[in-house]
Formats: structure tokens, C-alpha cells, sequence
């Protein structure tokens, strides 16, 4: 399947995800793109799951604790200054699980997106606004870009007989990490402009046209948001 | 008629780091011209200007003129002189948009409207011309650094403009490819600006020597250290008791081997330098060496503590002073940071912050990272990327007069650099399998 057709079917079910208002079918979404994503390479999927399946969870864990809906109370906790009284009710609970159920949908979404498409055909095949996708493409490889420096500062700091450990040991690391990665940005788009980006008059590589798979998919991905809009 | 013209340039950089002082120099066409000097002495700048990057990317203050191809860079914004000049940058890493290869080469042309129908056959062609051919639907991200150096080459040659700008284009490549890589420059038929630290490298190929230092051009005989050397490289046998030994040790990162079957020991006292191609797995063998990778097959045996300088200095920027930098590897000990910073030439920088310093001066400021620990076995990989000539020989001086202490590997494709400090040299070429292997 084409890049582009690809990625309009996610936003499709990503968008189906928080348009539905039925726990079932955001969890049927949600395990379809969960599917999805495991075609990627296990190595380079581990980070994007468990990014959106935690992020999922600590919605559904947090949810109950911060708001104050519902009346069929399942526990009942200490009072905390600011929180008020901690108590769990059934409705918190399922708003909790539909809110982390979206979520993680919308973040499967955009793992597929990034661990599966050719973002260098997704560029090329667009016809309009394509500065924006650009920079969306070059934003996405960014995620596997920054990984591989955080390797690389980790692996020096272990060359120089430092282990790196411990949640507590990563997080330092973040603050270089965004210094190197503004700096990245700073040489690309140097180099970008040295190469003639921005100079009207451009032109693109061939490309073949649209297969009826990728048609296919852009009418799913249409009946995906109506269905989702009338009956989910 | 000159292609290029700069004309009393001045320029200093936000921030008052003055860079350029009354340059002037007029380039021919098809002329070759090397630009040599030390790090942070200008050529980088007089590079950006030449492309019209200076001052309109990087702003500050900017006198004289430069003129390409008949257009005045101050009234032609750099992408409108795409095409005619074409510039690669010192770190390949930094300039690649795509993903894959062949959309990398693609992307200069689709930007200078190139007939679509054309695109792919003189991006084919580029690739071919650096023997980059077989590279062309590989991801990026998995290539080497001297493959992506050739990708980027190809990048920029597949534009044929009329003045190419070279900012040390072989510093992660082999001697052979190194060769190539300038032969295509001048076989390119445009007027060439090399920057270059191993002047061996160029000084056969070019027309012209520029020696820049403190912003201005420089006339006269080029310093001695500047003078290209014959690489004569040691053959000793291996000395001292073994700190550091790989028996019949195989890698691989996925299905390909990088490392078979390899063995090599490296004795206390003695400096080991390991050269061979791009690709051949000399990095791979260091990091086995040094405990960072472990052998799938095989034996490594190690004594005492092993320190591993990596090829790219960016991964020793993670404090905000340079003292504090190295002190990561002695516990906190500032006053041995500062003693090690001395020594390899970085005194007066210890409140510095690691990113403000100059891509030579983050070189040393990374060996200083590694060195400050004393380590038994001393593994550096590409130790003199980016490092002029008299940094060079300071470096070997100084890893001579500590190798007594310890075993040193040193990975390197500068072969004088080799010669220079090592005992022995061993090679991952096929053809030299009675060393590795």
C-alpha cells in the first residue's frame, strides 16, 4: 500500500477513536492498530509500545483518583489536601478505562504511522502543503533519531566506566539530549537551505500512481469516520 | 573571468567571535584549491560565505564582498545559489533529510527543478560515480559513517555545479576512498574548495594551497607540520604481557557478520593501531576490545579498567562546564579534570560549556573524558577526526609518553597518524588476514 493512503487510513482510526462513545469499539480499534504495529521490527517497536500502553494505563490509573463522578462508590479513601477525598466510584472507573482506551488508540495510531510508513514516499507523493509534511516526517525520525543519540550517550558514559542506571540516571540525560537535538536541527536546516530548499520552481521524482489497494483503503477509511460518527 | 570572488571579507559571528579578517581570493574555473590551517582558524567560515551562507544563516557582522558565478551572496539568498554551488558539510549525519538513500541523493535535484524524468537517472549516476551504487534503497540510518560520507558526496556532485565546497570530506573515510572521493571532485569539472586537516590527502590533486589561520590567508611556505609525511608503517611483534586479548571472536549486529572470527591481543606498554576500509568492523572489534559489546563467539579477556573514546565528541557535551565533563569519569575529582584538560591543550577552558567549544576543541575536550581515568586498556576510535597537524603530533607525543602505563588500541584511518604513534598496526582488510582473523 502507497504511504499516503497508509497514513489517511490512521488518522482515520485514530479520528474513529475519539469520535466513538462505546467502550467495545474504542478497545476493538485499539487492538486492531495494536496488531497493526506488530508487524514493525521487535527492536525498534518496544519504545512506541510502551509508550502508548503506558500512557493508556496511567490514564486509567489516574482518572479515578482525579475526578469526582458517579455515586456507586467501590472504595473510599483518606482525605488529601487539595484532592479532596480519594474514592473510587464504578463511573470513574469506566471513563477512565474509555479515556486510556483512546489514548492508547490514538498513540497506536501514530507508532504505526511511524514505525511502518516510507516517510520518504509520504513526502514525495504529496501535492499540496507538502513544507508541512516535511517537517512532520523529519519530526517523526526524530523519535528513532533520538534514541540512538541517548544509546550513544550511554554507551560513552559506560566507555568512561560510568553506568548509567535508574530512571533517575536517564533523566539527566534529557537536557543534552534536547541541546544536541536543536543543534541537529540547526545543521539540517543549513544544510537543507545549501541544497535549495525554499527556492520555488522545485520539482519531484516520479512516482507511480495510486493501486486500487490504496483507493480501497481511502474508502475505508472514510466509511471508518462515518460509521464512527452514526453508530459507535 | 574569475568564477568566485571574495574581496576584503570581514566577518565576525553573533556573539563577537571574530572568524574572517580581510580575506580576498579569486577562484578559476576547474581550478582545485585546498584550503589547510588550523582548527577554528576560518576555513569552515570562508566555506559558508563562498555558499552565501554567511551572513544570511548564521547572521553577524559582515564587510567586503563575495561574489559566485557573477551573483553578490549578500543580495542572493544561499538555496537561489544552489546548483551553483554545492557545498559538503564536515559531519554527514547532520545533512541527511531521507530516509533512504537514493531519496537523499533525489532531494537536491526535485529542490532545483530538475526534469522529473531526469531525477532518478543522475542520482543513479552519482551514486555510481562514488561506488555507492550497491547502496542506493539502504535506510540511512544503517550505513557507516565513511558510506554516509559517499552518500553525501554523491548528494552534492549529482547537482554538477560550478563551484563545490569540500569541508574535510574525507575525514571518516579509508586512504583509498579518501583518493576517490577527491579525484571525483576534480574530475567533476567545477572549481573545488577542500578543507582538509591530513594535507597528504590533497596536496597531489590540488592546483592551489591556501593556508588560513586567525581568520586571514596566509602567504608564504606552508609550516612544517602542514608539509604532507610518508606513512611508514611499524611492524613490530607483539610486546609486553597481554591487558587486552580476543580470541577467535565473531559480531554481528543482525544477519551479516561485521566481526569473524577475529583474534588480537594488545600488550601493556604498547600502542596497537587497527586500520582497514570502511565497513571492515574496526569499530566493532574496538568495543568488543573494550567491554562494550560482547562477543557472540569467541573469548575476550580483559585486566584491569578499560576506557572507550567514542568517534563522535557530541556524546561528551552532557555537563555545562568542560572540567565538570571529564570529572565524570574520577567520581567529581575537578583537580585531575583540570590537570587532564592542561594536558591535552584545554587549559583556560575548564568554565567553558562543552557546546561552545570548536568541533577540534570538543576532540580534545573528549579524549581529556578518557584519558583523566588512568585506564589500563586505552581504546580510541577516530581519535584524529577534525585534529590539525600539530594537535596531531601533540596527541602522539603525549599518547607515547603515557603508553607505558597501559595498553592502547587506537582505530584510525590516518594511516600517518599511525605510523606516528604506534608500535605495531594491524588491519581488518581481507587481504591482511594473517593479522585479524
Amino acid at each position: 500500500m502507497s504511504p499516503a493512503p497508509a497514513a489517511l487510513l490512521l488518522a482515520a482510526l485514530a479520528a474513529v477513536a475519539l469520535l466513538a462513545d462505546r467502550i467495545v469499539s474504542v478497545a476493538a480499534i485499539a487492538l486492531v492498530l495494536l496488531l497493526v504495529c506488530l508487524r514493525a521490527p521487535r527492536g525498534r517497536r518496544r519504545m512506541y509500545l510502551v509508550g502508548a500502553l503506558g500512557s493508556g494505563l496511567a490514564v486509567f490509573v489516574l482518572t479515578p483518583f482525579v475526578s469526582s463522578i458517579g455515586w456507586h462508590v467501590i472504595w473510599s479513601g483518606p482525605t488529601v489536601p487539595v484532592l479532596g477525598q480519594l474514592d473510587i466510584t464504578r463511573e470513574e472507573l469506566r471513563i477512565g478505562l474509555f479515556q486510556g482506551l483512546r489514548l492508547t488508540a490514538v498513540a497506536l495510531a501514530f507508532a504505526a504511522y511511524a514505525l511502518l510508513l516510507d516517510h520518504d514516499r509520504l513526502v514525495q507523493s504529496v501535492r499540496f502543503a507538502r513544507r508541512s509534511v516535511l517537517a512532520m516526517a523529519l519530526a517523526t525520525r526524530l523519535v528513532p533519531t533520538l534514541e540512538r543519540d541517548a544509546a550513544g550517550l550511554v554507551e560513552a558514559l559506560r566507555g568512561r566506566g560510568v553506568e548509567v542506571s535508574g530512571a533517575r540516571g536517564r533523566a539527566r540525560l534529557l537536557g543534552p539530549l534536547l541541546a544536541g537535538s536543536l543543534e541537529r536541527a540547526l545543521n539540517l536546516a543549513e544544510a537543507m537551505e545549501a541544497r535549495g530548499y525554499g527556492r520555488p520552481g522545485g520539482t519531484r521524482t516520479p512516482r507511480p500512481g495510486w493501486s486500487r489497494l490504496d483507493r480501497a483503503a481511502l474508502a475505508l477509511g472514510a466509511a471508518a469516520v462515518a460509521i464512527g460518527v452514526l453508530w459507535l | 573571468m574569475a568564477l568566485a570572488t571574495v574581496c576584503e571579507l570581514e566577518f565576525t559571528y553573533p556573539g563577537e567571535h571574530e572568524a574572517l579578517r580581510g580575506v580576498s581570493l579569486e577562484l578559476e574555473p576547474g581550478e582545485v584549491v585546498a584550503l589547510l590551517g588550523p582548527s577554528g582558524g576560518g576555513k569552515s567560515t570562508l566555506l559558508r560565505a563562498l555558499a552565501g551562507l554567511v551572513p544570511h544563516f548564521h547572521g553577524g557582522r559582515f564587510s567586503g564582498s563575495v561574489e559566485v558565478g557573477g551573483l553578490d551572496t549578500r543580495r542572493v539568498h544561499p538555496s537561489d545559489l544552489a546548483g551553483t554551488v554545492a557545498t559538503l558539510f564536515q559531519d554527514p549525519v547532520d545533512q541527511v533529510v531521507f530516509t533512504r538513500v537514493n531519496n537523499e541523493v533525489a532531494f537536491g535535484l526535485e529542490n532545483l527543478g530538475t526534469p522529473p524524468a531526469q531525477i532518478l537517472t543522475r542520482a543513479a549516476q552519482a551514486l555510481a560515480a562514488v561506488g555507492a551504487a550497491h547502496l542506493a534503497e539502504r535506510p540511512v540510518a544503517e550505513l557507516s559513517g565513511g558510506e554516509l560520507q559517499r552518500v553525501c558526496l554523491a548528494s552534492v556532485l549529482a547537482l554538477e555545479p560550478r563551484l563545490l565546497l569540500l569541508d574535510e570530506p574525507t575525514s571518516q573515510l579509508d586512504p583509498e576512498g579518501a583518493a576517490t572521493a577527491i579525484e571525483l571532485a576534480r574530475a567533476s569539472g567545477a572549481a573545488v574548495v577542500v578543507s582538509e586537516q591530513r594535507p597528504e590527502r590533497v596536496l597531489d590533486a590540488c592546483d592551489r594551497v591556501l593556508f588560513v589561520a586567525d581568520g586571514r590567508i596566509r602567504g608564504g611556505e606552508l609550516p612544517e607540520a602542514w608539509l604532507p609525511r610518508e606513512a611508514l608503517l611499524p611492524d613490530a611483534e607483539p610486546s609486553g604481557p597481554a591487558v587486552c586479548r580476543l580470541e577467535d571472536v565473531s559480531f554481528a549486529y543482525g544477519a551479516e557478520p561485521v566481526v569473524e572470527r577475529a583474534s588480537l591481543s594488545v600488550g601493556r606498554g604498547e600502542i596497537v593501531a587497527l586500520v582497514g576500509p570502511n565497513g571492515s568492523g574496526k569499530t566493532t572489534l574496538a568495543k568488543l576490545a573494550s567491554g562494550l559489546l560482547e562477543p557472540q563467539r569467541g573469548r575476550v579477556t580483559r585486566e584491569g579498567r578499560a576506557c572507550y573514546l567514542s568517534q563522535d565528541p557530541g556524546r561528551y557535551l552532557i555537563k555545562e562546564r568542560a572540567d565538570e565533563e571529564v570529572a565524570l569519569a574520577v567520581g567529581g575529582d575537578l583537580a585531575c579534570a583540570r590537570a587532564t584538560l592542561t594536558q591535552v591543550g584545554l587549559a583556560g577552558f575548564e568554565d567553558r560549556h562543552p557546546r561552545d567549544l570548536s568541533s577540534g576543541e570538543r576532540e580534545r575536550l573528549a579524549l581529556a573524558a578518557v584519558l583523566v581515568a588512568e585506564p589500563d586498556l586505552l581504546v580510541l576510535d577516530e581519535p584524529t577526526r577534525g585534529v590539525d597537524p600539530p594537535r596531531k603530533d601533540e596527541l602522539a607525543a603525549l599518547l607515547r609518553a603515557q603508553a607505558p602505563a597501559r595498553a592502547t588500541l587506537v582505530v584510525t584511518n590516518d594511516l600517518v597518524f599511525a605510523a606516528e604513534v604506534a608500535d605495531r598496526v594491524v588491519s581488518t582488510a581481507p587481504e591482511r588476514e594473517r593479522a585479524v582473523a
